[in-house]
């Protein structure tokens, strides 16, 4: 346990470093990146995803995965936008796409906790389906022309300079810094992902913790889809689409072994600001799209790669081990 | 915290600097070039032509050619124009890949101050953007491709059949719509469609679904591919089961890419208009407005280098958008063996 929580704080000490490296290169190369304006479209380019990294990071340290997210968004948001064309009040519409959040949170949650399905394959037919319902809401056509506040609501200033969706972004951070690093919920959470088995035979009510993360899972994605929509002025049924890879990226980078039990929300937040000041710095340096793909792709590889190599070796070292004083065993019987 | 701290030391410094943008000289307009997505022979020709209007114009700051990695990657378009707004340049020239969804990001550089004009693909409510560029008259398209099939297929006429990008695109879409209008046509009754697939604009699906075309109309004789991905990957395919004496390609293709199959005869005649004077009209139309020698306004003319002189009017493509406005390129260059030569080495 030590060693493994040692293995951690150094994983966030690289990461802090790395992250200090890219904020004096952006600093020093470009002259707008400090730009306050700049500071702040740096999370309101992609506050969807890293609203959503908070949630999901929950999930993969659960040793479960949630792919279907970006559909999600995309479906409540079409919803949203389906009532609206059919002229539903406009807050009925919000709470509308709000609930599909849920009820499809609610679905997953019940194939895997319940079913015991795998969330992997539940969620990957999520990803299909809810995409599929989407576009079935609103063919290839893009709804927009929603009331102003809540264009406003997405693509301007809140209080002082802070748009909504970032002020929001903070309060879910520390809630949810709260519930994972100091509860008992967040203990819960940490000891399924370890070994559901144990926690269940511990009493841990396994089935209503996968349940509860699901639907706040869909609620988020929901929540998410219906900033995206607000931000961009209208939702079409292909909105979001790639959004769970990015978000998966950002909490593999920030510790989180995505076979669950071990990570933490500060490495989560320190990859998420790499990744967005990465971004941002080499947008404003002009670098191609092509190639900020593949630097993003090789900090994934190596994110994967990082936290996990050190317990795939480990891993296969002991089995070698174990095989090797097995077959001793048997000789000696023999 | 190291960041924030950072932040506030230099700050205050650079919100004084960038304060008052002085109006820039001509020869110094910060441009940026915003194609679909980056890797597509037409939009490379399109930025040639921009970059050989800025020379003429005498612009000497660097062209910025930006744009997401791949066509899924639309709503990358609003990162890049918010970048440039921030970066503070002077002028966006947009190729649309996103819809309405790049409307707000568009309004927000206009606030800026910032010169913004559309080719090739408009934003559709017209918010944000001052003029669309278009290459040819949409309705012209279903004309081009009914004489181009009734030219290869002779006075007896025959069917054929249609291979398309994805079955969402709109331009895709209007251009078929015209050529089943056109076909309705007494003159061209002798033609008939037998069937429209998709080929999402991948080569390899487009292959695919030109040879199960082969397959199932064993009557077809012509394969019309309203797009340069398309048309390409089915002349190959022809080609390469040595099916071009029995069905020929055509539709709107890239001279380099089609010159070939113009050649052996598996493609005798297509049609594209061209992105390089596309990307240079552009260029010029962006550079009156950044420079203010005329106004976004419907009847303002202006004069665009080798091209002539060029009207800004109502977009009549959009009619229910009030200010929508709109200069028309045209016309359609038709290709065949004894032209290709020349447009693929002016």
């Amino acid at each position: 346990m030590l060693r493994r929580l040692e293995r951690l704080r150094s994983w966030e000490g690289i990461l802090l470093v790395l992250l200090i490296g890219i904020v004096i290169f952006n600093a020093s190369t470009t002259p707008h990146y400090l730009l306050f304006q700049n500071q702040i479209n740096l999370f309101q380019l992609h506050i969807e995803k890293i609203i959503i990294a908070l949630i999901m990071a929950f999930i993969i340290i659960n040793a479960e995965i949630d792919i279907s997210v970006g559909s999600v968004m995309a479906l409540a948001g079409c919803v949203m936008g389906y009532f609206f064309e059919k002229g539903v009040p406009f807050g009925l519409c919000v709470l509308a796409g709000l609930l599909t959040g849920a009820l499809t949170g609610a679905f997953n949650g019940f194939m895997v906790a319940y079913v015991r399905m795998t969330s992997l394959i539940v969620t990957l037919s999520g990803l299909i389906g809810y995409r599929g319902l989407a576009h079935v809401l609103l063919e290839n056509r893009s709804v927009g022309n929603f009331p102003e506040w809540f264009d406003r609501l997405g693509q301007k200033p809140l209080i002082g300079p802070f748009p909504f969706a970032l002020i929001v972004f903070f309060i879910l951070l520390i809630i949810a810094l709260i519930i994972l690093q100091r509860s008992g919920a967040g203990r819960y959470v940490f000891v399924i992902g370890n070994n559901s088995e144990v926690a269940r035979y511990s009493g841990v009510n396994v089935r209503r913790v996968k349940m509860t993360l699901f639907i706040v899972s869909g609620i988020v994605a929901a929540f998410a889809g219906l900033l995206l929509t607000a931000r961009l002025g209208s939702i079409r049924g292909d909105i979001g689409i790639g959004t769970e890879l990015e978000v998966i990226t950002m909490v593999l980078l920030g510790g989180v072994s995505i076979f669950g039990g071990t990570g933490s929300l500060y490495g989560v937040l320190l990859s998420i600001l790499i990744i967005l000041n990465l971004r941002n710095g080499m947008g404003l340096l002009n670098v191609p799209g092509e190639n900020q793909t593949g630097v993003i792709g090789a900090l994934l590889i190596l994110s994967v790669l990082g936290p996990n190599i050190g317990r795939g070796v480990s891993e296969a070292w002991s089995r070698r081990h174990v095989q090797r004083t097995r077959v001793g065993e048997e000789e000696k019987g023999g | 915290m190291f960041k924030k701290l950072m932040m506030l030391a230099v700050i205050s410094m650079l919100l004084l600097s960038a304060c008052a943008p002085a109006a820039p000289k001509p020869e110094e307009l910060k441009m940026v070039f915003l194609p679909k997505f980056l890797g597509n022979a037409v939009f490379d020709e399109a930025h040639a032509g921009a970059l050989a209007a800025a020379k003429e114009l005498g612009v000497t700051a660097e062209l910025q050619f930006l744009a997401p990695a791949t066509g899924g990657e639309g709503a990358k378009q609003v990162e890049i124009i918010t970048n440039a707004t921030t970066q503070g340049v002077n002028a966006i020239m947009l190729s649309n890949n996103a819809g309405d969804q790049v409307a707000p990001a568009a309004k927000a550089a206009r606030d800026a101050g910032i010169t913004f004009v559309t080719w090739d693909s408009p934003i559709p409510s017209a918010e944000g953007e001052q003029v669309f560029v278009a290459q040819v008259d949409f309705s012209e398209t279903g004309k081009v491709m009914a004489d181009m099939a009734r030219n290869i297929l002779g006075d007896d006429g025959g069917k054929f059949a249609v291979l398309s990008a994805g079955p969402d695109s709109a331009n895709q879409n209007a251009w078929i719509d015209a050529l089943k209008e056109t076909l309705k046509d007494p003159a061209y009754s002798n033609l008939e469609l037998l069937d429209v697939v998709y080929g999402n604009d991948e080569t390899e699906k487009s292959t695919q679904e030109a040879l199960a075309l082969v397959d199932k109309y064993p009557e077809m004789e012509l394969i019309m591919a309203p797009t340069t991905v398309g048309i390409a990957a089915a002349a190959k395919a022809m080609q390469d089961e040595g099916l071009c004496d029995k069905v020929k390609v055509s539709g709107l293709g890239l001279p380099a890419e089609m010159v070939s199959f113009v050649k052996n005869g598996c493609s005798p005649e297509f049609a594209l208009w061209s992105f390089y004077d596309l990307g240079y009209l552009t260029y010029y139309l962006t550079y009156r407005l950044a420079t203010g020698e005329i106004q976004a306004v419907d009847g303002a003319q202006f004069e665009s280098g080798k091209m002539g002189t060029f009207t800004i009017t109502a977009d009549p493509t959009r009619p229910d958008v009030p200010g929508a406005l709109r200069v028309l390129m045209g016309p359609f260059s038709q290709y065949n063996a004894s032209n290709i030569d020349a447009a693929v080495n002016p």
